[in-house]
């Protein structure tokens, strides 16, 4: 496992924080991360429920158990990435190399960073039905860019893939995304790419 | 595009906070699947084994039956029936489940599932049980919330009863 210092933002007093991006995750990480985040998906899910906060906005990925996910690190084309601040995992991503391809017409069939599964710790998600403002900002920033740093390392040209949740459409859009329908075999959720014009576009500054 | 120190280097404290922002805005970053195999729906309640005993401590408290009677009415053993009340049997016998539900008027296929002697259909039922765990505790009288979380279950339950 390799690790990496960056900094992302603490949302009380909006400062910068320390913090370690890690990439090489192993199956066991997958289910200590789950049985830190598991106890607050649960609290969630109760304060949810107790106040009849409507199913359509429920954070989609409450339901989500990393642990189940582990398996998929023992696939060689597998990457975990994970960061930690304050101790703590603050955000997880599985990406994969191999099984998937560009889909974009320019790019079409060429190969690409597939972004399997992204999520954000519980406690850092803005649940507005129930005032929980989230503690660390730009945790899905600081992964995402992790996909596309992968893409160029392995030569892909910062091609990245991935099926966003209906709720997380606008954000990979507005990274410069491309939407390219929905997926029928996977779930229904749209299927984004990114194209390496756009990916150095992210990349800049 | 080639590797060079802006792509290696973490990124300036200015992009990290535009990108805050528009994260902000967005209401998730969420990419993956939705699907209910992934999910932590089913492991919550395989990890409340007391429920299945809370809930038909419930029921019959609700119907002011004592655990004997209860018992006498279902034809089943007062022991068997305490071991499901306070958790300690947690997997009952299908002919348990059977003749508790005929008793307290409930849907035996539902009651199966809730027990985890059945597979779990019903996503309704599911999030009804989640709901009543949430709002129950195990105290002598039912207060009126715990009723209210009672008696919204009971009415998941007794929907459409089928037979085992």
């Amino acid at each position: 496992m390799s690790e990496r210092p960056i900094e992302i933002i603490r949302r009380e007093g909006e400062i910068h924080v320390p913090a370690i991006v890690y990439d090489g995750l192993k199956p066991a990480d997958l289910v200590l991360i789950e049985r830190a985040w598991g106890p607050t998906r649960l609290r969630l899910l109760q304060e949810l429920l107790g106040r009849d906060v409507p199913r359509s906005e429920w954070p989609e990925s409450l339901h989500w158990d990393w642990s189940r996910k582990a398996d998929e690190l023992r696939y060689l084309e597998a990457t975990g990435f994970g960061i930690v601040c304050e101790r703590e995992w603050q955000g997880v991503m599985l990406t994969k190399t191999v099984s998937h391809v560009a889909q974009l017409p320019a790019e079409k069939g060429r190969p690409l960073v597939y972004v399997d599964y992204l999520e954000s710790a519980p406690w850092n998600w803005r649940i507005r039905p129930l005032g929980q403002e989230g503690q660390y900002k730009a945790v899905g920033t600081v992964l995402f860019r992790e996909a596309v740093r992968q893409s160029v390392k392995e030569g892909f040209h910062g091609r990245v893939g991935l099926h966003a949740l209906p709720k997380a459409e606008e954000f990979y859009r507005r990274c410069g995304l491309t939407p390219l329908g929905r997926d029928r075999r996977k779930q229904n959720l749209t299927y984004f790419e990114l194209g390496p014009t756009e990916a150095e576009g992210f990349l800049r500054d | 595009m080639s590797t060079d120190a802006r792509f290696e280097d973490r990124p300036s404290r200015e992009w990290l906070r535009r990108m805050a922002e528009l994260e902000d805005r967005c209401e998730s970053v969420t990419a993956g699947g939705l699907a209910h195999d992934l999910g932590m729906l089913e492991a919550a309640l395989s990890e409340e084994p007391w429920l299945f005993g809370r809930f038909i401590q419930f029921a019959r408290r609700a119907r002011h039956l004592s655990v004997e009677k209860l018992a006498e009415q279902a034809d089943i053993d007062i022991a068997e029936i305490l071991g499901i009340e306070c958790g300690a049997n947690m997997k009952p016998a299908p002919r348990t489940v059977h003749k508790l539900a005929q008793t307290l008027g409930l849907s035996s296929g539902k009651l199966m599932e809730l027990c985890g002697l059945a597979e779990p259909q019903d996503e309704g039922l599911r999030l009804a049980a989640l709901r009543f765990a949430a709002r129950s505790e195990p105290v002598t009288e039912l207060s009126a919330a715990e009723r209210e979380a009672f008696e919204e279950f009971v009415k998941v339950l007794s929907e459409s009863p089928e037979s085992i």
